[in-house]
C-alpha cells in the first residue's frame, strides 16, 4: 500500500473483493474528522504592544524577526516602509514601544531603539538605498511646507505613492528640529544620509523659502494639496523681569548656534531652565563647552518630560539638577546676567497633563549666581502666515483625525498641530497626512487606518487586539537579560561632542532580536505543527501564510492555540454552532 | 515549496509524517501525538504491534489504517510475545534493520500484559516496547488500572471510594530486568521523546519507553490543555523524564525549571482530581517529593 | 534413515525437516521432550531457527503468531492445560490466517491433576479454525507434522498434530526419518500472500464492522472446505515422495463389515488387533480411523459407513451433558445418509486409563448385543 495523499472510501460489494484476513487497503484520510469540530483555530496575527505604541506605526516585531534571521537589509526596509528616519529615531526616540514591551517581565524590555539604530547603521555602512518608487507616477503636485520630520515623512510617503512633491523650508537646510539635536546624540551624517535619501527619491527641496514671505498662498494654488508642517519655532518666554539681558539665550537658539559651529561665550556658570529634552540637550552641550551647569526644574524628577535615560546621562556628566524651583527674576548687572532669583515650589493638585501642578512656596525665594541663563521651556508655533480659513486654537492648527484643516486642500501635521515634540510622532503625523492626501486626491473614502496599529500604505493583516503578557505561553520563554548598549564613559563624554551611545554590534543585535517574544506574530516556531495530534497543520507556501489548517481533519482540540507561545492563533466558535 | 524559517524553532522534529489524519482519536489525544513523534523518530522501516487499547481503534477500522507502516493488531496481553515473534522472524529472515515497536496502553502493560512483557524483556528481545499510559482503561470508558494514580477518580473508583493504592512503578519493574534501556517521555517534550526513540532504535535488545499520555475524556481535562498538563507533570515532578540503562545508570533528562511547581498546579486542571482534599494534595506532594529524592539519589549514584 | 524414536521426538524431527524458522514453546508434561529436542537441534546448529523460550503457552502461540505474520514458518507444541491457556490466541492464529503448526500431546484436564492422555484439550479447540490431525503411530506423527505445514500454508489456516500422551509421546518406535533434500522437494519455503512488510504497509486484524465480519468468517470456512481437498492431495504427493499414505480417514477391513468401530489416536492400533481377532472368530467387523478431525470429512465418513449395520464410536473424551465428541460428529455426518446405521458411543480411557483389547471387546460385545443404543452413550470401565 503506497502512502496516500487523498481520501479514498473503500466499499466492498462481494467477499471476493476482500482480503482473506482484515488487512488494510486504504488510509484513514477517508474519515473527515473536521466535522467533529465546534471550535476552529485561525491563524490571525494580533498586534504586539510595541507596534501599538510606536507613534510612527513601525512594524517592530516584523523587523526584529527579520533581524533574528540575519536579514538585516529586509529588516531595515521594513522600517523605512513606515519611517524614513530609523537612524534618527533609533537614537533620539523616547521609545514608548519599550515601555509596553512584554519582555519587561522576563529580563527586561527588548532594546528596540538599539535594534532600529543597528539596522540604520547597517544600511548606512552598506550604503543601502531606499526602495525605488515603484508606484505609477501621478500627475498631482503636492506642496509640503516645512522640512522637519513631519514634512519630510509626508513628502517621502507621497513620493512613494507616485506624487510630485515639493518641500518648502524656511531655513537654509532641511531637517527642522532634528537639526538642533546635539552631535553627541545625533551625528550630522546620520541625519543627512536619511534626508538625502528622501531627496534622492525625487522630492523637490526648496530651502530658504518662508511661506508668507518668500512664498504666497497664491503660489500654492498650483498644487493639488498642501501639507503644513511648520513645527514650533518660537521659544517660550520665561516671563520674568530681566529676561532681555545679555547672557539669556534660548535653548533652541543655543543649540542651533553650537550646531552651526558658532562660538558661544557661556562663562563659567550656566543655568538651564526646564525639564524636557531640549533642557537636557542644552545642559549637556554647555557642559561640553566647559561650563558648570545647573538645571532648574519646577517639579520633581518623576514629572520630568525628558527621557529617563537622558536625565541619567545628564547627571552622569556632572550636571546638577535643582528640582522644585522656578525663576522669578533674572538678576542683571550692566545689562548682563549675573544670576537668578528663584522660588521654591511644591506640588499641588494634578493639572490637565495629569502631573501635579507646581505652586510657589511663599517666602522661599533665594538667589543663585550664573553667567548664562538658558531657558528651555518649549516652543510655540509661528502661525502668523496662516490664512484665516485655516482654523487654529491655542497656537495650534485644528485638523480632523485625517489631518485635514477646515480649508480642504490644506492639511497640517507635526508639532504645529499636535505638539508631541518627538521626531517619531512627527513622522507618524506626516505619514498619516500622506495617506489622507492620497485618499483626498483619489476621491476615495476608506476607513482611515488607525495610527497606532497600521499606517503603512499597504495595510498589514493584523487583528488590532494588543497582546499582553498574560496572553503569552511563557513556558517557551526563559528569563534573559536585556543587553547593555555601549556608551562612552561620562568623563570622556564631556570633553567632546563624540556620540555618547554607540549601539551594539551584530552579535548582540541578533541575540536581542531572538529574545523578542514576537507577540501576536507568527515566527514559524512550528509549535502548532509539532503539537497537532491529527496532522492537521500543514506548511504553507508563503511568508504571509507559513502554516495552514487542514480543516478537513482538524478536530478543534485547541492545542495549537494553547501552545502558540505568542498568541498568534485565535480560537473561534464554528459558524454552524453560532446562533443567528 | 518554500523553505521554512528555522530560527524560532523550539524543537527540531523530522518533517516526514508517518501517521495519517482522520483517525478517530479524541480531540487532544496524547497517545495519537505520541505515535506521531515515535514514527517520526523511527522512520518507515518499522512494524507496529498494537494489543487491545485505544490505539486498536485509533489505527482505523478495516479496511483502513492511520499509519504508513505495517500494524499487527493483537490480543490484549500479547504485545510482548507477538513482538518477540516478529523480531525473531525478522532476524531469521535477515531483516535486522526493521524496528519492531510494541505499542500498548497501561492496561495492556501494567496489568494484563505484564507477564508477556516481563518474559520478553527478560529474554532481552530486540524491540521497543512503548506503554502510552493514560492511567486507566480509557477505551472501555475510564476504569481503574494499576497505573491509575492514588486517589484518582475512575468509573470503578468513584469519588466516594477513589483509588487507595499508589500507581505501580513500571519503569522500576523494567529496570529490575536489567534491560539495556528504559526511559520515560511525554508529549510536552517532543525533542526528548524523539531523542529517546532514536536512542532506543540504536540499541539491540529490549527497550522500554513509558509515555505519560494525556486523555481529556478520562482525565476530565480540556483538550487544549494536553500539552500544558504533561509539561506540568514534568515540572511538578509527578512524571520526571529520565532514563535507566542496564537497570543501573539513571540519567534525569529534563530538570524542572526553577525547582519545579507544586503538584496542585497539575492536579487542579483535571476533573479526576477535583474531589481531592487539601490533605490529600499534601500527601501527593509528599509522595512526589519522596520519589523525586529517590530518583535524584539514583542519578547521583550513576555519576562517574 | 530409520531411527527408533518416541512420538515426541517424531514431532521434533517433523518440525526440523519442515525447516521451521521460529519456534516458541513452553514446557509441559508430556510435551517437554519435543521442545527439548528442538532446543538441542537449534543449539547444535542442526536447525536454522530462532527458539523463543517464552514464559507461557499463551505467549508461545502469540510469538508464533507474530513470527508467522512476519513471514516465518512457525512451530510450537503443547499439551493439556497449556493448550487451554493458549485458547484465545489459538483463535487469533486462525482468524489472522496464519499457517502455524502445533504439536499437541493429548492430556487430561485438571482438576485433579492428570498428565495422562485424553482428547478433551484438543477437542475444546474444535471451533477455533485450526486443522486437527489425530495420529496413531510415531511415523504418522512425523509425516503428518511435515504434511501439516504444506496443507496449512496452502489454505492459510493453522494445524494441530495430535498424539496421545505417553502411549505415543513417550513410546519409542522405529521411524523412517526422510532425507532433508526429499522433504525440501516436497515442502517449498513458506510464501505468505500478505505479511508484515514495511515495503507494503498494511494494518492486520483491525476492528471489523458487521458489514464485513461475516465475509471474513465465510472465507475461513471456505478455506476449511478447501483443506479437505488439499489434505487429500498433499497426502497423495507424500505417497509419491515417500511411499506412504495416511488418508484423511483410514478404513480397515470394512469392505464387508456389518459392524464398524470408529477410532482415533492410539486406540486405533489396539482396535486393529481386536478386529483381526474377531474376524478370526467370524465376526464381520472393521474399523474406521478418523485422522483428520477438522475439517471433518463428513462425506467420506458418510460414504464409508453407509453400508454397515452398526457403528461403534470409541471416544476418549466427553462433552459434559452430551456424549463423546467423535460420536456427535459421526452421527451428524450420517444424518444425511440414505441408510443411517445406529451409532453406539462408548466413552472410555479418560484420564489415561488404559484401553486394552478387553476394553474394545466389551464395546464390541455390547454393540453386538443391542440392535440400537439404549442411551446417548455408554461408559466403559467405570467402577459402579
Amino acid at each position: 500500500m503506497k502512502k496516500e495523499t487523498e481520501a479514498k472510501v473503500v466499499t466492498f460489494t462481494s467477499e471476493a473483493e476482500m482480503p482473506m484476513m482484515p488487512a488494510s487497503v486504504a488510509s484513514t484520510l477517508y474519515n473527515k474528522t473536521g466535522s467533529w469540530r465546534y471550535m476552529r483555530p485561525l491563524y490571525a496575527n494580533q498586534t504586539p504592544p510595541c507596534n501599538a505604541a510606536c507613534p510612527a506605526g513601525e512594524d517592530i516585531v516584523m523587523y526584529l524577526q527579520l533581524t533574528a534571521q540575519g536579514r538585516y537589509a529586509e529588516a531595515w526596509q521594513t522600517i523605512v516602509r513606515e519611517n524614513p528616519f530609523p537612524g534618527v529615531c533609533g537614537r533620539v526616540c523616547p521609545h514608548p514601544c519599550e515601555s509596553e514591551c512584554n519582555r519587561e517581565h522576563l529580563g527586561g524590555a527588548i532594546a528596540i531603539h538599539c535594534q532600529e539604530r543597528f539596522l540604520a547603521d547597517y544600511a548606512a555602512a552598506h550604503e543601502l538605498d531606499l526602495p525605488a518608487v515603484d508606484a505609477p507616477p501621478r500627475e498631482e503636485r503636492v506642496a509640503v511646507v516645512g522640512a522637519g520630520p513631519a514634512g519630510l515623512s509626508c513628502a517621502y510617503h507621497l513620493r512613494r505613492m507616485g506624487y510630485q512633491v515639493t518641500v518648502f523650508e524656511a531655513k537654509e537646510q532641511p531637517g527642522g528640529m532634528m537639526r538642533l539635536i546635539p552631535e553627541y546624540r545625533l551625528p550630522r551624517k546620520v541625519l543627512e544620509r536619511e534626508i538625502g535619501a528622501i531627496v534622492a527619491l525625487g522630492v523637490e527641496m526648496k530651502t530658504g523659502v518662508r511661506l508668507g514671505v518668500d512664498l504666497s498662498w497664491e503660489d500654492l494654488q498650483d498644487y493639488a494639496a498642501v501639507f503644513l508642517a511648520v513645527g514650533q519655532s518660537i521659544s517660550r518666554e520665561l516671563g520674568v523681569p530681566g529676561e532681555d539681558a545679555a547672557g539669556v539665550l534660548h535653548g533652541i537658539e543655543f543649540l542651533a548656534q553650537v550646531k552651526r559651529g558658532q562660538k558661544v561665550g557661556l562663562g563659567q556658570k550656566v543655568a538651564v531652565i526646564g525639564g524636557g529634552n531640549t533642557a537636557m540637550d542644552a545642559a549637556r552641550t554647555a557642559r561640553r563647552l566647559g561650563a558648570e551647569v545647573t538645571i532648574l526644574y519646577r517639579r520633581s524628577r518623576a514629572e520630568m518630560p525628558a527621557i529617563d535615560e537622558e536625565v541619567n546621562e545628564t547627571l552622569d556628566e556632572g550636571v546638577k539638577i535643582e528640582f522644585l524651583c522656578a525663576p522669578v527674576a533674572v538678576l542683571t548687572e550692566n545689562g548682563r546676567v549675573r544670576g537668578l532669583r528663584l522660588t521654591r515650589m511644591e506640588l499641588g493638585a494634578p493639572d490637565a497633563s495629569g502631573r501635579r501642578r507646581p505652586v510657589p512656596v511663599a517666602g522661599s525665594e533665594y538667589e543663585l549666581e550664573f553667567d548664562t541663563v538658558i531657558p528651555a521651556l518649549g516652543q510655540v508655533a509661528d502661525l502668523s502666515f496662516l490664512r484665516a480659513e485655516v482654523q487654529t486654537e491655542r497656537g495650534r492648527i485644528i485638523t480632523d483625525e485625517r489631518t485635514a484643516t477646515a480649508c480642504p486642500p490644506v492639511f497640517a501635521g507635526g508639532d504645529a498641530v499636535t505638539a508631541f515634540g518627538t521626531v517619531t510622532a512627527a513622522v507618524g503625523s506626516g505619514k498619516r497626512a500622506a495617506l489622507a492626501i492620497d485618499c483626498f486626491l483619489r476621491g476615495i473614502e476608506r476607513p482611515f487606518p488607525d495610527l497606532a496599529h497600521n499606517v503603512q500604505a499597504a495595510p498589514r493583516r493584523r487583528d488590532p487586539t494588543v497582546v499582553r503578557f498574560e496572553n503569552l505561553n511563557t513556558a517557551y520563554f526563559e528569563e534573559e537579560p536585556r543587553p547593555q548598549e555601549r556608551q562612552l564613559p561620562a568623563a570622556e563624554r564631556v570633553t567632546s561632542f563624540a556620540e555618547v551611545n554607540q549601539g551594539y554590534g551584530e552579535e548582540v543585535a541578533l541575540n536581542e532580536a531572538r529574545r523578542c517574544f514576537s507577540c501576536g506574530t507568527c515566527n514559524e516556531c512550528d509549535n502548532c505543527l509539532i503539537f497537532c495530534p491529527d496532522v492537521a497543520v500543514l506548511r504553507g507556501d508563503s511568508d504571509d501564510e507559513p502554516f495552514v489548517f487542514n480543516y478537513d481533519y482538524c478536530k478543534g482540540c485547541g492545542i495549537c492555540v494553547s501552545e502558540c507561545p505568542r498568541h498568534a492563533i485565535v480560537f473561534e466558535e464554528e459558524v454552524k454552532f453560532t446562533k443567528t | 515549496m518554500r523553505e521554512p524559517k528555522t530560527y524560532a524553532r523550539n524543537y527540531e522534529i523530522p518533517e516526514e509524517e508517518l501517521t495519517y489524519s482522520g483517525s478517530v482519536s479524541c480531540p487532544g489525544c496524547g497517545a495519537t501525538l505520541s505515535m506521531r513523534y515515535a514514527l517520526k523518530a523511527l522512520g518507515s522501516n518499522t512494524i507496529v504491534v498494537i494489543p487491545a487499547c485505544c490505539w486498536s481503534i485509533i489505527a482505523g477500522p478495516f479496511p483502513y489504517s492511520s499509519l504508513t507502516v505495517p500494524i499487527f493488531h493483537t490480543a490484549f496481553e500479547t504485545a510482548g510475545a507477538v513482538s518477540s515473534g516478529i523480531s525473531a522472524a525478522l532476524d531469521v529472515l535477515g531483516k535486522k534493520d526493521t524496528t519492531v515497536l510494541a505499542w500498548a496502553g497501561d492496561g495492556g502493560t501494567f496489568d494484563i500484559g505484564l507477564q508477556a512483557l516481563s518474559g520478553a524483556v527478560e529474554r532481552n528481545e530486540d524491540f521497543i516496547y512503548v506503554c502510552y499510559d493514560n492511567e486507566a482503561y480509557m477505551n472501555t470508558g475510564i476504569q481503574r488500572s494499576s497505573a491509575t494514580p492514588w486517589m484518582a477518580w475512575t468509573t470503578t473508583t468513584p469519588v466516594r471510594h477513589p483509588k487507595e493504592e499508589p500507581k505501580k512503578d513500571i519503569v522500576a519493574i523494567m529496570a529490575a530486568h536489567r534491560i539495556p534501556y528504559a526511559a520515560t517521555a511525554t508529549v510536552a517534550y517532543p525533542d526528548d521523546m524523539i531523542a529517546k526513540f532514536r536512542k532506543a532504535k540504536s540499541i539491540r535488545g529490549a527497550k522500554f519507553i513509558h509515555i505519560l499520555s494525556p486523555c481529556p475524556p478520562g482525565w476530565k481535562s480540556e483538550a487544549s490543555d494536553s500539552i500544558k498538563l504533561t509539561r506540568l507533570a514534568v515540572q511538578s515532578k509527578v512524571f520526571p523524564l529520565y532514563e535507566i540503562e542496564h537497570g543501573e545508570k539513571v540519567t534525569i533528562n529534563v530538570w524542572p525549571k526553577d525547582g519545579g511547581v507544586p503538584v496542585s498546579e497539575y492536579l487542579r486542571l483535571q476533573g479526576r482530581f477535583r474531589h481531592l482534599s487539601e490533605d490529600a494534595i499534601a500527601a501527593i506532594q509528599a509522595e512526589v517529593d519522596r520519589n523525586w529524592e529517590r530518583l535524584l539519589k539514583k542519578a547521583e549514584m550513576s555519576m562517574p | 534413515m530409520k531411527k527408533v524414536v518416541t512420538g515426541n521426538y517424531a514431532v521434533s524431527w517433523g518440525a526440523r525437516l519442515a525447516r521451521a524458522q521460529v519456534i516458541a514453546a513452553y514446557p509441559i508434561t508430556p510435551q517437554t521432550s519435543i521442545i527439548e529436542k528442538l532446543a538441542s537441534f537449534c543449539a547444535d546448529g542442526e536447525m536454522d531457527a530462532r527458539f523463543i523460550k517464552v514464559e507461557s503457552e499463551h505467549s508461545a502461540m502469540a510469538a508464533c503468531i507474530g513470527a508467522s505474520a512476519a513471514g516465518a514458518r512457525a512451530f510450537t507444541a503443547t499439551s493439556g492445560q497449556g493448550l487451554l491457556l493458549m485458547h484465545e490466541v489459538v483463535h487469533w492464529a486462525a482468524g489472522a490466517r496464519l499457517p502455524i503448526v502445533m504439536g499437541v500431546v493429548n492430556r487430561a484436564i485438571a482438576p485433579g491433576w492428570s498428565i495422562w492422555t485424553e482428547q478433551g484439550d484438543t477437542l475444546s479447540q474444535r471451533d477455533t479454525g485450526w486443522l486437527q490431525f489425530y495420529c496413531e503411530t510415531n511415523q504418522e506423527v512425523l509425516d503428518t507434522t511435515i504434511q501439516a505445514f504444506k496443507i496449512a500454508e496452502s489454505v492459510f489456516l493453522p494445524a494441530m498434530v495430535v498424539l496421545d500422551a505417553f502411549v505415543l509421546s513417550h513410546t519409542s518406535e522405529p521411524v523412517d526419518i526422510p532425507d532433508q533434500a526429499d522433504v525440501d522437494a516436497f515442502l517449498p519455503p513458506y510464501r505468505p500472500q500478505l505479511k508484515l512488510d514495511p515495503a507494503d504497509p498494511r494494518a492486520f486484524g483491525a476492528l471489523v464492522l458487521p458489514s464485513e465480519y461475516m465475509e471474513m468468517r465465510y472465507k475461513m470456512q471456505k478455506a476449511m472446505e478447501r483443506a479437505l481437498v488439499v489434505a487429500e492431495e498433499v497426502d497423495r504427493e507424500w505417497g509419491e515422495h515417500f511411499g506412504r499414505r495416511w488418508g484423511l480417514v483410514e478404513p480397515y477391513r470394512l469392505d464387508d463389515a456389518e459392524i464398524a468401530l470408529v477410532t482415533s489416536g492410539t486406540v486405533t492400533g489396539t482396535s486393529r488387533e481386536v478386529v483381526d481377532a474377531l474376524r478370526e472368530e467370524g465376526v464381520k467387523i472393521g474399523l474406521l480411523k478418523v485422522r483428520l478431525f477438522r475439517p471433518f470429512p463428513h462425506q467420506i465418513i458418510r460414504e464409508t459407513l453407509a453400508g454397515v449395520r452398526k457403528v461403534a464410536v470409541i471416544d476418549r473424551n466427553i462433552s459434559f451433558g452430551d456424549s463423546g465428541v467423535f460420536a456427535q460428529e459421526v452421527r451428524a455426518a450420517l444424518y444425511r445418509a440414505d441408510a443411517r446405521p445406529p451409532v453406539f458411543d462408548f466413552v472410555a480411557g479418560l484420564g489415561g486409563r488404559d484401553i486394552v483389547p478387553e476394553t474394545i471387546r466389551e464395546i464390541v460385545d455390547y454393540t453386538l448385543a443391542h440392535d440400537a443404543p439404549t442411551e446417548e452413550f455408554t461408559w466403559i470401565g467405570v467402577k459402579t
